[in-house]
């Protein structure tokens, strides 16, 4: 046979099975059995589906978020935090669907010395890992350890934010019963506490010497899940802990996360079958063209993501607080939810979200946006006029927040200019440089950034902002082995009192009074100027359900904690 | 072995044994030739990986910054630069960036998990040449069988009709062709998935050992996961094809018009052989010999392609991975991205030097 006909064989093969691929098995006229991953394949066992819809015992979730560690020790992000909460469970967690606390693996909500510094609980019976190792508070405080010991040197390094600043030492007295000693008294520890940072780890995965980021599945946890198999590109299999003892006991035999590159590509697949579920993060645009499709439903979530100018207060001209209060008399939030966004985003007028404790409309109240006139009796106090304007480079980053940054910058350029008094060079730069730039306090002077809480809770949009130090606004950077620089000016170091009192104050009326002064002096100090909040939102075929025993059923029981607990959505049959 | 050191046999054993025969059968310019081509590519790839080293650095934004945001305290940022040794000397870095490259194992990345580099191209790799590799012959058949179509047929409506397809196809922004086919073949009609190597579900029953979701089927005999890796082929092979395509109609199809007018081929024309046969068994055949030197030129658009393509269909390969990373500043995976990158087509480069050589004998080095 001569080469030119070895050619043109291989050609026709080539387009055959090209033929024979598009021609395949279609969507409806596939069958149900769903596979064991951990059993060796074969042919008779293996659907030959290709829509989430035939396969009633697994639900497909989509996502753009990464895994960056499964380590809880380590892991610092929130799609990572979903996963940990969903193969563990810590002393206490969240109702789904709410950010109230509950007991989770302790009997009760434990214990409180009189002094506020020990936090005592009993563990429950019988809780075993997905191998059925058996958990007692010797290993669980054990390994809550690694995030005194270890935790640091590992790369995400969440024991810096949420462990070593607060815990002085994690103890078990006997097998039952764990206690921690903490630096000082704060009243929002139990929330820090349902965090997956203090999720039970099986010391046979993760080690008390070493972070483990990605351990070699099968990895097991006491939670209602384990995760079966993952590629960190691709998907992970999550299927039932056969010792799961918990009340979210899962329906289906087998989840799967997929994992996006391109939410556009996401929005496509939850659109034609592939996936169950779509969540995070789509655009504002995706989502509007998401809700004229029958069968699907999207729902939203009024999570904890903010959106803020930050002004460096170290830097002209917002070292003159008559511009700061200049600028924040002036940002017409509802033109930017409303030209922008047609509504999908909430004006906000504090850094403390509504419905977090104690959160008040402090800017509003002060500034009563928009007020040409008072942005201008204050630049003109300050000798700027129309004929010397004040001088304002103001940055962003075109892509980090969605494209529709730019659009609300120039709305915000606009705003300012509007007093005849300011102008707006308006700069875009690239997230990787601008980050650093704008973070590191020494740059730029003024800038737009984002932020989700660690933990839900008033004191986690507050406090970061003053104590930010790096950003240059309120306080000195700390003398070393201190947590805390030094305050600015006065009302600085007024704001930082108050801050420090509500977050020691365990009684809430209180506590939510301390929360309310702050935020007026927040306000009155220009820390930062909140612009507005962002819904989260879920994109859910019509058999997909979420459990009617717990809070937002419609939201598949995500709450403003934005947690997913896979356990509770259910799948009924095409 | 892991899986890229599978393939690296694949691609490696077969390149070591094609330089053999050449070496056996070649001629003594040609063995020389091919060792200069082998000792020039080593610097050449030494420059580049440098270049890239300190052209990622000059450029500001830093990767730790860049993934805390505003989280990131400056303890925590200046701790985790120490962990992941950015805070030594660039010199050290730089050091420490060859010895990795030399060892093949291209230290650690920068940002999520920090996983070793070896190990994401691992996955990465394979994904992109399961995808490449049928694009590429997709576009040869299109482009090679158009072209000499639209010889045949010079001046005629199929001639215009196959030059205006491969002007526009060429002109086409891939990320555009993609979402088209996405939404008529995946949302649409739903004949096709529209992103993904493989079914989710199948994919959880097929045993992994290349990469190579193909071949890693038919080593298991799993034949869904076969059909499956093959359906969710179809679209980003196409769009990659289909726009590398335009440029080999043009190209073929001009050589044939050449080689046409050739003395040869009105010599055979004058003893009455078929026009059919003239310009498929004989004057293609000649025509090839440019077209061979396009293919290896083409490499590197093949990869740009595949960067977006990837991007589009969230396939899993190294032009996503590396898109991600530039974003995120992650130094040692851009700068292995870019060398693995240089080497594949210094070596396809080389190969198709070798190739040049056995089909054309009047080719002299």
């Amino acid at each position: 046979m001569n080469r030119q006909r070895w050619f043109s064989i291989a050609a026709i093969l080539v387009a055959a099975s090209m033929i024979f691929a598009a021609c395949g098995t279609t969507p409806t006229a596939a069958p149900t059995t769903a596979p064991v991953a951990t059993e060796a394949p074969t042919v008779a066992a293996a659907p030959t589906a290709t829509t989430a819809a035939s396969n009633p015992d697994t639900i497909i979730i989509g996502t753009t978020d990464k895994v960056a560690s499964l380590d809880a020790a380590d892991a610092y992000a929130t799609h990572d935090w979903e996963v940990i909460k969903n193969i563990s469970d810590g002393l206490l967690t969240w109702k789904p669907g709410t950010t109230d606390l509950e007991p989770d693996l302790a009997t009760d909500m434990g214990t409180i010395s009189p002094d506020g510094l020990t936090y005592t609980f009993t563990l429950k019976d019988g809780i075993k890992f997905g191998d059925g190792t058996p958990l007692d508070a010797t290993i669980y405080a054990a390994q809550l350890n690694r995030l005194l010991t270890i935790g640091p040197k590992c790369p995400n390094d969440v024991a810096d934010t949420l462990a070593v600043p607060y815990v002085k030492s994690i103890t078990a007295p006997d097998a039952k019963t764990i206690v921690f000693q903490l630096t000082k008294t704060i009243a929002f520890f139990p929330q820090i506490l349902a965090g997956a940072p203090y999720t039970a780890t099986d010391p046979a995965i993760f080690k008390a010497d070493a972070c483990n980021l990605f351990p070699t599945a099968p990895i097991y946890g006491v939670g209602a899940w384990y995760i079966d198999s993952y590629n960190p590109d691709e998907q992970m299999v999550l299927k039932p802990n056969p010792y799961y003892t918990g009340d979210l006991k899962p329906t289906a035999k087998q989840v799967i996360v997929r994992f996006y590159s391109d939410a556009n590509t996401m929005a496509l697949a939850v659109q034609s079958g592939e996936i169950d579920v779509a969540w995070r993060i789509l655009s504002p645009d995706q989502l509007t063209q998401l809700k004229g499709v029958s069968n699907l439903t999207v729902g939203t979530i009024n999570g904890g993501a903010i959106r803020y100018l930050i002004l460096n207060h170290t830097m002209k001209p917002f070292d003159d607080p008559n511009v700061d209060k200049a600028i924040a008399s002036v940002i017409d939030r509802n033109e930017i939810a409303d030209t922008v966004y047609a509504g999908q985003v909430n004006p906000l007028f504090s850094m403390v979200p509504p419905g977090f404790l104690g959160a008040t409309q402090a800017f509003d109240t002060m500034y009563t946006a928009p007020n040409i006139d008072q942005a201008k009796k204050y630049l003109e106090a300050s000798g700027y006029s129309a004929s010397n304007p004040v001088k304002i480079d103001l940055w962003y980053p075109p892509e980090h927040y969605g494209a529709s940054t730019a659009a609300w910058m120039q709305i915000i350029k606009k705003q300012i200019e509007a007093t005849g008094e300011a102008q707006v060079n308006l700069q875009a730069q690239e997230w990787s440089t601008y980050a650093p730039a704008l973070t590191g306090g020494k740059s730029y002077g003024a800038g737009v950034l984002g932020w989700f809480f660690d933990y839900p809770d008033s004191s986690n949009y507050l406090d970061p902002f003053v104590f930010n130090r790096g950003e240059g606004t309120n306080v000195t950077l700390p003398a070393s082995g201190s947590l805390n620089g030094t305050p600015i000016n006065d009302k600085a170091k007024q704001l930082v009192d108050l801050l420090n009192q509500a977050d020691s104050e365990t009684d809430l009326t209180k506590r939510a009074d301390l929360y309310k002064q702050a935020q007026d002096l927040y306000a009155d100090l220009v820390v930062t100027i909140p612009l507005f909040y962002q819904a989260e939102h879920v994109v859910y075929q019509s058999y997909i359900k979420g459990s009617s025993s717990y809070a937002s059923p419609e939201t598949l029981n995500i709450g403003p904690n934005i947690l997913f607990y896979y356990s509770l959505i259910t799948k009924s049959s095409q | 072995m892991s899986p890229i050191a599978i393939i690296a046999l694949i691609i490696g054993v077969p390149s070591v044994l094609l330089l053999a025969y050449v070496f056996a059968r070649g001629s003594t310019g040609l063995r020389r030739y091919i060792l200069t081509r082998i000792v020039l590519t080593l610097p050449m790839i030494f420059i580049l990986a440098t270049m890239v080293f300190f052209i990622l650095r000059i450029l500001p934004g830093d990767p730790v910054s860049s993934a805390l945001g505003p989280k990131g305290t400056p303890e925590m940022i200046a701790h985790i630069r120490q962990t992941l040794g950015l805070n030594d000397p660039l010199i050290v870095q730089y050091g420490r960036f060859l010895w990795n490259m030399v060892t093949l194992r291209f230290g650690n990345s920068l940002v999520g998990g920090h996983r070793p580099i070896i190990d994401e191209m691992s996955e990465r790799f394979p994904a992109t040449l399961e995808l490449i590799i049928p694009a590429s012959i997709l576009a040869l058949l299109i482009g090679i069988f158009g072209g000499a179509l639209a010889a045949s047929k010079r001046k005629k409506a199929l001639d215009f009709s196959l030059r205006i397809y491969s002007v526009i196809i060429y002109s086409l922004p891939v990320f555009w062709l993609g979402l088209i086919l996405q939404l008529f073949f995946g949302v649409r009609l739903k004949w096709l998935p529209i992103s993904g190597r493989i079914d989710a579900i199948i994919g959880t029953s097929l045993k992994t050992v290349t990469n190579i979701y193909s071949i890693d089927a038919l080593i298991s005999g799993n034949w869904p996961a076969f059909l499956s890796v093959l359906q969710h082929l179809v679209l980003p092979t196409i769009t990659l094809g289909l726009i590398l395509s335009g440029v080999f109609v043009r190209m073929t199809r001009i050589n044939v018009i050449e080689t046409l007018h050739s003395d040869y081929i009105s010599a055979a024309r004058a003893r009455g052989i078929r026009e059919r046969v003239l310009i498929y068994g004989h004057a293609l055949k000649n025509a090839m010999i440019p077209v061979i030197t396009l293919i290896g030129l083409q490499v590197a658009i093949l990869l740009a392609g595949a960067v977006l393509t990837e991007t589009v269909f969230s396939w899993p390969g190294m032009g996503s991975y590396l898109v991600e990373r530039i974003s995120a500043r992650d130094y040692t995976a851009v700068q292995s991205v870019i060398t693995v990158f240089a080497m594949l087509v210094a070596l396809i480069s080389l190969a198709v030097d070798v190739i040049y050589s056995l089909v054309d004998p009047r080719v002299r080095y």
